[in-house]
Order: structure tokens, then C-alpha cells, then sequence
């Protein structure tokens, strides 16, 4: 079994500045979020503050991509970019020694995950490579992450998943995109793609709901998800037919009913050049950001109207997680750390050069 | 103060992540040179080509016998070393309605096309033995991988003979639906096309590219997404982790032994669609000593590819061959890292951590 080595004094790094910050225990409530980077050479998943400021750092052995977060118990998850070997589960105010996670020898990781609420289970998507389906992996969080088990995503490529907000359905999206380990990340079948979000009984493997969009956007992979305040999906989605093509890329899902698919503005659309690659809710749950890193920008909308708010500008921007009401933390690929809303940003870390340039993902603790 | 001033300016311009200020580094023709120069003579090449293999094909079927199926496998070849160099233009019309699909499927990890074919041959399906319902059955059955079984695979004697009638009526729907791909591939590049003038006249109201740098973007991207297939899909998964891993028949077309003039011409089109963009006459000296760094490593690795003895079934096991197979494989990754990390910064692009390849 592959090992990840840490070295608990890395693990352990705290940023400058960070020792004349009270003990983690006194500020349990501040708002921590926790991305995954490439610092100097090095890949790392690092918890910054709401500032953007380095509160604890991970060393990972390869570019990390999503978490799994248990609130709660004050732990997470870093995942490998898909396909993934390995996962590392850690203590987001450094207290434990992280474990280490291989993926099964016949699977890998896709990159996302999440715990369901009593904090027992850690679920991950994963893929089946030698049979082409994704499955959800089960890991027993109160032993080790053991793997217990399986079950089927009911489509190919899953990427993100969410634990819905009655605490016992997950929702998986189901990308659509087969690859396979010899082959790297080789798309093997475009032509044929069949994206989807299954929802699936965490208890029973169940799925108890699937939706599809219709048979001409069959290349347009469903990949990231949020709730919204009222537990709807919310969805960003990655075309892979021709860019002469600008399909709608945001949509929504309401239990029971067709999947709805909102364009927005055209020239927004057009800017997006066919690629969302991070989506989050505000506080509030009534605002969607949806960050497009190849349009360089981050475009906002209502979630109760599907109605386009407005965009910020951020080259190389990925990252979104909420903040405040109407407000999301962003990263950028260049190492910026800014605070967008529909109507404005501010910068809270510069982009450059030397400074870490963040990876897909920004979660919220 | 200076420093939040810099900042916001940089925060309020938001240029998309792969079309920075491109600079006077990046030839300002660059689509109209890469379009006459490469892609224009390629395709148009490649569907000259199938239109003979559609020629030869027809002939096969009508009067059977050795020679016939020696020329139908020879401009079988042909076609190959012609699609080596269009392989690479992965974006605009070979992306379009899945062409690149329907004219090679690959990589096939499951063993798709071998199941479909030889059910095809052994229902003797009419349905795939017209251009028209072939085209409308799945990808795996009428492309490249398709036809070299049915010239190359076994049973592919009886072509020589009266019996093997239905393979080749097959054969010959394959090459017509090549053919067709081929002839669409060029009417969209042809010059008053559409897709031509996108390319050749970016600008800020054109739909798909609006700068001189993001024809640039394109082309690099093409570049090194055709120097990671060449490798990554089609050498290193016969080649294996190790000689006990190795199996020359997880290679592409190594029934008919072109694997390695697939590659070869692939490698040839990588270099000619470099010197077709002109980018080292852009750039200065020491910049493009970059360009020289990476036609360098091509040379070697195309160099290495002809000097591979063994055919290309065994030529992965061989340990001679395999230590070239090997080099290829090395200098293909440095020629890609070359071009994806030193040539795109020296011409002022910025390929975003996130907008590259993200997930």
C-alpha cells in the first residue's frame, strides 16, 4: 500500500503571523476555508482565514483538488486531482496526525467527497476503471477511513457529490466522461457521453431519483453542484462539443422535476468559453457564484429566479466559497485572493509570480 | 499605496486567461500562415487520399485477388501517413460532430472496435455495408482501427476471393465514410468558409477567436494535446510500466505495422505546423533557441522511430526496441513541456493553472 509521508512538523506549519493569533479553540467561529495549491514547487492543501491569510498548511504528494469536510468534529478530506491515488484525511486545527488514504488498487479517486452528518462515514466518487462506472466508495470515518465498501454512482465519470440537506440523500454528478488510468486523463468517449445527477440513498445505495439533460446536450458534463437555501441543485457544467457551440453551462434541479438551464447574458455565456470549474452558494443561499477560470471571471446568480446578477473579473479564478451574504471568497490560479460580490471585489491578496497559485477548489469550513 | 493601486488595475482588467496582451511576439497572421501553410495542403491531402482508398476499395470488390487486396492495403497505409498530420488539429471542424471519433477511434481501452467489427463480419450486418447506415451505427465501426481489421485482421485473406464479398463490401462503406469525414474536414478549411475566416480574421466581433493570441493559444494547444496522444495513447500503453508489462497490441494499427508511421507522421506534422506558425521569426535569439530546443527533441524522436527493427507487435518486447520506443516516449514529453511551458511564455501567453486543464 502507498503511503503518504507527512511530516507532522510541516504539517504543523503555521503561517507568519499566525502565533499572535489566539488558540484555534477561541475562534472556532471564524470563518476558515480550505483550498488546494501549488506553493514554490510544492503541492499543498492550505486553511487560510477570511483575510486569506495561511493558517495551516498540508503537504500533499501530487496536485490536490477537493475536501470532504466534517464540520462538527473540526476535520476534512484533501483528495488527489482525478484520477487519484490518494486522499488525506487531517485535523483542520492541526491537533492529530493525518491518515492516509490510498485509493483501492482497482479505483481512483475523482476528486470530491463528503461526510454524511453523524460525522461515521466518509463517501467518495471514484472510478471503476476496468468496468468503465463510477462508484461512491464508503470509508468508515471513526476507524481509520477503512474502506468498507461501494456503491454504484449509476453513471460514468462522477466528480462532486453533496449530502442534501435532509441528511440522508447524496447527489452525485455524474460528469459523463469515461477515462482510464493508462491513458491519464484522455477522454475515451466523447461521442457517447451520457452525463446526469444521480440521487442516492447513503444508507441503502439506492438511487432514488436520476436526472438527464436532453439527448442533444449530451456533451455537456454536469460537474460541480451547491444547494441553494431552499436544498435545490445548482450546477456548473463543462461542454465538450465544438466551441462554435455555446450551450447554457448553469442550471438548476428540483427534486421531481426537468432539470432547468439558465444562459444568461450572451456575451457572459460567450465569455465563459464552455467552462464553469467551481460553483458555490452565499451565506444566504439565494446567490450562485459560478467562476469560469478560461473567461477570467466569476458571474453571479439569483437562486430563486435563475436570473443572471452580474460578474467580477478574475484571471485564472477558480475558487469560490462563501463568506457573507451576497459574498463569495475567490482564488485565482495566480495567486490572488479577492472578495467578490455581484456588485463589487476587493482584493485580499495579491496576484504573482511567487505567490501560490490555487488550485480548482475553495471550501468553507 | 502604489502596490493597492497596482492590484486593482491588475484585478480590473480580467483578460481571459489564455489571450494575455499579446504581444508583437505573436505573428499577427498567424491563422492565415497556419491555415495556408499546414492545415489547408493536410486536409486536403488526407481527403485526396481516402478518395483513392475509396477507388481501391471498389476495385477490390469488383475484380478479388492478391494484387488488388496488396494496393487496397497500400493506400490503407497511405491514408494513415496522410491522417498523421491532420490527427493533431484537434479543435474547430475535426472536434465538430465527433470527426475525430468516426475517423479514429481512439484510444479503444475495452476492446470496443475488435468486438463490433468482428460481430459485423460474422452477422454479415448489411446495415454496415452502406455509407449511409454505417454512418449511423457507432464510431468503433468505421474508422481507421475499423478498417485495418478488415484489411489486416484475421480472416482478411478472404478478401483475395470470392468468399470474402461481404468484408468487402464493408471495407468499401468504411472507406466512403472516410472519405466523406475527409471531404467535410476540407470544405470547413477551405478558404471562404466559415471556419477558415474565424481562424485566418480573428477579431474582437468574431465569434470564436478574437485576438491574433488566441489563434496562437489554439495552435499551441494543438501542439501539445497531439504530442500527449502521440505518447500517452498510443506508445506508453503498450510500452508498460516494464518489459513484463509490455503488448505491442495495446498499440494503434499494429496489425498492418504502421503504429510507428502514425507516430512518425504525427511527429512530422507537429514540427510542420511549428514552422508553418513561424514563431521562432518573432521571437529573439534566445527565445528561439526554445523553438530549436524543441525541434530538436523531434528529430531524435523521429530518428529513434525509424531506426525500431522489429514490427510493431513485438517491437515493445524487444529490448532494443524498446529502449528507442522508450526514448520516444522522453523526448516527446520534453518537446511537449517545451512548448506548453517556454514557448507559450515567450510569446505572451499565460496558460492558466485552472483554464489549462482543469476539472
Amino acid at each position: 500500500m502507498r503511503s503518504t509521508v507527512i511530516d507532522r512538523r510541516t504539517f504543523l506549519i503555521l503561517a507568519g503571523g499566525a502565533a499572535l493569533a489566539p488558540a484555534w479553540a477561541e475562534v472556532a467561529e471564524e470563518a476558515l476555508f480550505l483550498g488546494a495549491r501549488l506553493n514554490n514547487g510544492r503541492f499543498e492543501a492550505a486553511i487560510i482565514d477570511e483575510k486569506g491569510r495561511d493558517r495551516l498548511v498540508l503537504p500533499l504528494e501530487a496536485r490536490g483538488h477537493s475536501f470532504a469536510i466534517d464540520q462538527p468534529r473540526r476535520r476534512a478530506v484533501a483528495f488527489a486531482r482525478s484520477p487519484g491515488r490518494f486522499a488525506v484525511a487531517f485535523d483542520v486545527d492541526g491537533r492529530n496526525e493525518p491518515i492516509a488514504i490510498a485509493a483501492a488498487p482497482d479505483r481512483r479517486f475523482h476528486g470530491h467527497g463528503v461526510f454524511t452528518r453523524d460525522g461515521r462515514l466518509m463517501l467518495a466518487t471514484e472510478n471503476d476503471f476496468e468496468a468503465g462506472r463510477g462508484v461512491v466508495g464508503i470509508y468508515d470515518a471513526t476507524d481509520g477511513f477503512r474502506r468498507l465498501g461501494e456503491f454504484p454512482s449509476d453513471g460514468i465519470g462522477p466528480h462532486e457529490t453533496l449530502l442534501l440537506h435532509d441528511g440522508r440523500t447524496v447527489c452525485v454528478a455524474n460528469g459523463g466522461i469515461l477515462t482510464h488510468p493508462d491513458y491519464g486523463r484522455a477522454k475515451l468517449n466523447l461521442a457517447t457521453m451520457a452525463p446526469s445527477l444521480a440521487y442516492i440513498d447513503a444508507a441503502s445505495g439506492e438511487v432514488v431519483e436520476k436526472a438527464a439533460l436532453a439527448p442533444e446536450l449530451n456533451r455537456l458534463s454536469i460537474r460541480h453542484m451547491a444547494l441553494d437555501a431552499a436544498g435545490h441543485v445548482w450546477f456548473g457544467c463543462q461542454y465538450e462539443g465544438a466551441a462554435s457551440e455555446r450551450p447554457p453551462l448553469v442550471g438548476r434541479h428540483r427534486r421531481g422535476r426537468e432539470i432547468e438551464l439558465f444562459p444568461g447574458p450572451q456575451g457572459v455565456l460567450h465569455s465563459m468559453q464552455n467552462y464553469v470549474g467551481s460553483v458555490a452558494v452565499d451565506t444566504s443561499g439565494m446567490v450562485l457564484a459560478t467562476s469560469s477560470p478560461r473567461g477570467g471571471l466569476i458571474a453571479f446568480w439569483d437562486t430563486e429566479t435563475g436570473q443572471y446578477l452580474g460578474r467580477q473579473s478574475l484571471a485564472d479564478g477558480c475558487g469560490v466559497a462563501p463568506i457573507a451574504r451576497g459574498r463569495v471568497l475567490a482564488t485565482s490560479g495566480r495567486g490572488a485572493v479577492v472578495s467578490a460580490s455581484p456588485k463589487g471585489e476587493r482584493g485580499l491578496v495579491e496576484a504573482g509570480a511567487e505567490a501560490p497559485a490555487w488550485d480548482n477548489h475553495l471550501r468553507r469550513i | 499605496m502604489l502596490r493597492n493601486a497596482l492590484f486593482c488595475l491588475a484585478l480590473a482588467c480580467g483578460l481571459p486567461a489564455h489571450a494575455q496582451d499579446a504581444a508583437e511576439s505573436i505573428p499577427p497572421d498567424i491563422g492565415q500562415r497556419v491555415a495556408e501553410r499546414y492545415v489547408v495542403p493536410s486536409v486536403v491531402a488526407f481527403s485526396g487520399v481516402t478518395g483513392r482508398l475509396v477507388g481501391k476499395t471498389g476495385e477490390l470488390c469488383a475484380a478479388p485477388g492478391d494484387d488488388a487486396l496488396e494496393e487496397a492495403r497500400a493506400t490503407f497505409a497511405d491514408t494513415v501517413r496522410a491522417w498523421g498530420p491532420v490527427s493533431i488539429l484537434r479543435f474547430g471542424p475535426l472536434v465538430e460532430e465527433s470527426r475525430f471519433e468516426h475517423l479514429f477511434f481512439w484510444p479503444d481501452v475495452r476492446g470496443v472496435t475488435l468486438r463490433q467489427v468482428q460481430g459485423v463480419l460474422a452477422k454479415e450486418d448489411e446495415s454496415a455495408a452502406t455509407p449511409a447506415s454505417l454512418k449511423e451505427k457507432s464510431v468503433a465501426l468505421q474508422g481507421l482501427p475499423a478498417l485495418e481489421f478488415v484489411l489486416f485482421g484475421s480472416g482478411s485473406e478472404e478478401l483475395a476471393g470470392a468468399e470474402g464479398a461481404y468484408r468487402c463490401r464493408y471495407s468499401a462503406a468504411i472507406a466512403a465514410n472516410l472519405a466523406a469525414r475527409a471531404a467535410e474536414l476540407a470544405q470547413a478549411w477551405a478558404p471562404d468558409a466559415p471556419f477558415h475566416s474565424q481562424f485566418t480574421q480573428p477579431s474582437a466581433d468574431n465569434a470564436l477567436y478574437r485576438s491574433p493570441g488566441e489563434v496562437a493559444g489554439e495552435t499551441i494547444k494543438a501542439l501539445t494535446t497531439g504530442l500527449q496522444f502521440a505518447r500517452n495513447a498510443e506508445l506508453l500503453p503498450a510500452l508498460g510500466a516494464n518489459p513484463d508489462k509490455a503488448n505491442g497490441k495495446r498499440a494503434p494499427l499494429w496489425r498492418s505495422n504502421l503504429t510507428f508511421d502514425l507516430v512518425g507522421t504525427q511527429i512530422e506534422g507537429v514540427m510542420g505546423l511549428v514552422d508553418a506558425a513561424e514563431f521562432r521569426s518573432h521571437l529573439d535569439e534566445a527565445d528561439g533557441a526554445i523553438v530549436n530546443s524543441m525541434l530538436f527533441d523531434l528529430k531524435h524522436a523521429l530518428k529513434a522511430l525509424e531506426e525500431v527493427e522489429a514490427p510493431a507487435e513485438t517491437a515493445f518486447t524487444d529490448a532494443e526496441d524498446r529502449a528507442r520506443v522508450s526514448y520516444v516516449g522522453v523526448a516527446l514529453e520534453g518537446a511537449e513541456r517545451t512548448i506548453s511551458e517556454q514557448l507559450s511564455a515567450a510569446i505572451g501567453l499565460t496558460m492558466g493553472f485552472n483554464a489549462l486543464d482543469g476539472d
